[in-house]
């Protein structure tokens, strides 16, 4: 996985690309918890991510929360195909 | 489905047991499944769900272990179009009784990786494992 931040203001887009699985969430993790803790709004691009598991849901739900506490925004702006495919049945869970 | 290339097929590949090997997995998996001529759809479905279930092995059977060198077997077997993906690990042994998916008003990530096996996946057992093996776990689709 590879990540990029683009900044525009007090806006963050976080761009990921490649695979999220168990083995690189933290990475991901630790690219876009601190970005929505210092209170930045985020937006998160997966249009280059092509493939994603749990672990990459994991860290969707922990950034979404972790905004909610910060009373800041988390959005997804653009996903991959496969990407929403496993979106959509995760959202059959949550 | 399209129509498979080998009705009868199979092969098994032992991977180090760490998060690093996950990505093996699932070129194997790949590979197995582009040889069965699997369609893309289904068998990017069958990569999450078998990558899922190693990945279970890593996090919980190995929990305690995470310097191992300790293997985990993955055997895919195509037999009259029902598909069995058997996984062999010498782990903490695991009760088939805890293994399910959280519950769902509780809005915590963790499960979610065996709530996709069992939406992905026909069958989910748990089998005893034969020496030297621990665990044995047999996924079945039927394609």
């Amino acid at each position: 996985m590879t990540y990029k931040v683009e900044e525009i203001d007090a806006k963050r887009i976080v761009h990921l690309s490649g695979e999220i699985d168990m083995d690189v969430a933290d990475k991901a993790r630790q690219t876009i918890l601190p970005l929505i803790e210092a209170g930045h709004e985020v937006h998160l691009n997966l249009s280059k991510v092509d493939y994603m598991d749990s672990s990459g849901i994991s860290v969707l739900i922990e950034s979404k929360k972790l905004s909610e506490q910060k009373n800041t925004k988390f959005e997804l702006v653009e996903v991959s195909k496969q990407v929403e495919k496993v979106l959509a049945m995760a959202r059959k869970f949550l | 489905m399209s129509e498979l290339a080998h009705t009868n097929h199979t092969e098994k590949k032992d991977f180090l047991v760490r998060s690093s090997s996950l990505k093996d997995v699932r070129s194997f998996c790949r590979e197995v499944f582009e040889k069965l001529n699997i369609d893309q759809n289904l068998k990017d479905e069958l990569v999450l769900a078998i990558a899922e279930a190693a990945q279970n092995i890593v996090k919980h059977a190995y929990k305690n272990a995470p310097d191992t060198e300790d293997k985990m077997v993955v055997q895919i077997s195509c037999k009259d179009n029902k598909l069995q993906i058997g996984f062999y690990d010498m782990g903490t042994p695991v009760d088939p009784g805890k293994v399910k998916h959280r519950e769902i008003d509780n809005i915590k990530p963790g499960g979610l990786g065996t709530f996709f096996i069992q939406q992905i996946m026909d069958a989910v057992e748990f089998k005893d494992g034969k020496k030297p093996w621990i665990n044995h776990l047999v996924l079945t689709k039927q394609l």
